[in-house]
């Protein structure tokens, strides 16, 4: 890990005066803050290189191709795929609703087969499911995670010969459980081999290592600007085989193969998936910030996180007018979810910003049928990234308590 | 120009609002309206029982941050007494009084502790949530 004084050299954010102290961000899980290389990489490409890509023979053109199609490379290698299996969207979001509507438009599902998701998910992976299988017919289980807690085995009696598909997250943006997603994959498949499995990992890619062939999911959705990239750049990752056998999402401009007022054939692979100019700019920045992650390295900035989430959750505990939510052991990382007695976390996280400093999120997290679980509208969430350090948690455990004295 | 800290939107007398329970309850056979933020998950009910046009009883039920339940307790107790037509002008100054504008400091007199809410945009949602389910539950009563 680099040192404070790098960090932020890097962020300069981080030099930021909240009220008269130091900016502490702690609401990573929500998007994480910009390096100056990540902008300084997209303003070269905008500056000088900027054209469309994939069209026009000009200089600036087989530039921008280049560009974009190196960050895709990148990304490719970053979670061990091929350069065509790598389709940019513009988010986490984009890439989860492209594939419930591409398989469900592409009738893979058999009448009496099902979608398997969880309680558990944040609505970009619960609201597309829930949605086309009312649009299309289709049916979609709900595996309930008693008081927030994800337990594999409950959940693999929801696994049977019907199982066609199961989207779930790779660790909760509320509560911060890390999903053995290699165990899941295995017993899925030792279940059903023919199941389709697709990773949320919006909350895992930019937190430690992933790699989509030794785990061997299907597909895998993430979202560039929780990982040091710019908003508007999202990746979906997906098995070749399955890629070419479903249907595009978005119709229009270089997806196309050959139209004719009779019909239209698609591009290939990744393309096929791309319709439109994309977001070349969003991708540029995006391969910095993978380029920067791997200079500090994916195990050391588990291992950062790891420890600084067990911190937290030591110090916290000895808060007893706090409640905190997970499954508060080594299975929970980069978040910390919870709750000052009888105070709205709106009110803490107001007053921890202005008292300290502090970003922290409050609300429902957009998960709102894990909120049901926990059996609380709302909760305070701190989540960390590489530049967060103890002495952050020490000055949130010390803001908590004014705070309690405060409004208790 | 003076600043505005957390000491001046926490007043007591806010927190005391928010703690008073007395117009935390629902009214049996009062008009209803429903207001929700969406974003934060906030919810409020807010019951009136109108009579000869003159709203007789006023009361919420709901959940939110201390401003929120603050600002819907003190407007119960403002426009208990008041005819609904007073009612929507007093909520059309609040309203510019939450947005920072200029407003009419006689008609909502003692409602000054809420008046610096516009220095804090993340939280004039929160002042107003209330108020705006105030305005529909008056236009409701205006359509029966």
């Amino acid at each position: 890990m680099l040192s404070s004084k790098e960090y932020e050299r890097l962020f300069p954010s981080l030099n930021r005066k909240i009220n008269g102290h130091n900016l502490i961000y702690l609401d990573n899980a929500a998007t994480t803050l910009r390096p100056k290389e990540v902008m300084d990489a997209v303003n070269d490409y905008s500056l000088n290189h900027h054209a469309n890509v994939h069209r026009s023979t000009h200089t600036l053109a087989a530039e921008a191709t280049q560009m974009y199609e190196s960050s895709r490379e990148k990304v490719a290698k970053f979670i061990n795929a091929d350069n065509n299996e790598i389709i940019f969207t513009k988010g986490t979001t984009e890439s989860i609703n492209l594939l419930a509507y591409s398989i469900a438009t592409s009738k893979i599902l058999r009448p009496d087969e099902e979608i398997l998701i969880t309680t558990m998910e944040h609505h970009a992976n619960f609201v597309p499911w829930q949605q086309v299988g009312k649009i299309f017919g289709l049916n979609v289980r709900y595996y309930n995670c008693k008081n927030g807690i994800f337990n594999l085995s409950e959940f693999l009696d929801y696994v049977s010969e019907k199982t066609k598909v199961v989207s779930i997250t790779g660790l909760s943006n509320t509560t911060g459980q890390v999903i053995p997603v290699q165990d899941l994959v295995e017993a899925i498949r030792n279940i059903r081999k023919e199941v389709i499995i697709i990773i949320d990992g919006a909350q895992t890619v930019p937190h430690m290592p992933f790699d989509v062939k030794k785990i061997d999911i299907d597909f895998l959705a993430f979202s560039g600007h929780k990982m040091l990239g710019p908003t508007g750049i999202g990746v979906l990752y997906g098995k070749k085989e399955y890629l070419e056998e479903i249907n595009p999402f978005l119709f229009g401009g270089e997806m196309i193969d050959k139209v004719s007022t009779e019909n239209t054939t698609f591009n290939i692979l990744p393309y096929k998936f791309e319709a439109g100019t994309p977001n070349v700019d969003g991708a540029v920045g995006l391969a910095k910030a993978i380029e920067i992650l791997e200079n500090i390295g994916m195990d050391n900035i588990q291992e950062h996180e790891k420890e600084l989430t067990n911190y937290a959750i030591e110090r916290l505990k000895r808060l007893d007018f706090l409640t905190l939510y997970g499954t508060l052991d080594e299975s929970q990382q980069s978040i910390v979810s919870f709750n000052l007695k009888n105070i709205h976390p709106h009110d803490v996280a107001h007053m921890l910003n202005d008292l300290t400093g502090i970003a922290i999120r409050s609300g429902h997290h957009c998960a709102q049928p894990l909120m049901s679980e926990l059996g609380v509208k709302a909760t305070c969430r701190a989540s960390f990234y590489i530049y967060n350090e103890e002495k952050d948690i020490d000055i949130l455990y010390d803001g908590l308590k004014k705070i309690w004295e405060w409004l208790k | 120009m003076v600043k505005i800290g957390l000491e001046d939107l926490y007043t007591d007398i806010i927190l005391d609002y928010a703690k008073n329970d007395r117009y935390k309850k629902e009214i049996p056979d009062a008009l209803e309206s429903e207001g929700k933020n969406l974003s934060c998950g906030d919810e409020i009910t807010i019951y009136l029982k109108v009579e000869d046009n003159i709203i007789k009883e006023a009361s919420f039920k709901g959940h939110g941050c201390i401003i929120s339940q603050a600002s819907a307790a003190m407007m119960c107790e403002y426009i208990e007494g008041k005819t609904v037509k007073q009612a929507e002008r007093i909520f059309s100054e609040v309203i510019k009084m939450s947005q920072g504008k200029e407003y009419d400091e006689e008609l909502i007199d003692g409602m000054d502790i809420f008046s610096d809410i516009s220095k804090f945009p993340m939280r004039t949602k929160c002042f107003t949530l209330s108020w705006h389910t105030l305005e529909d539950a008056l236009k409701k009563e205006k359509g029966s």
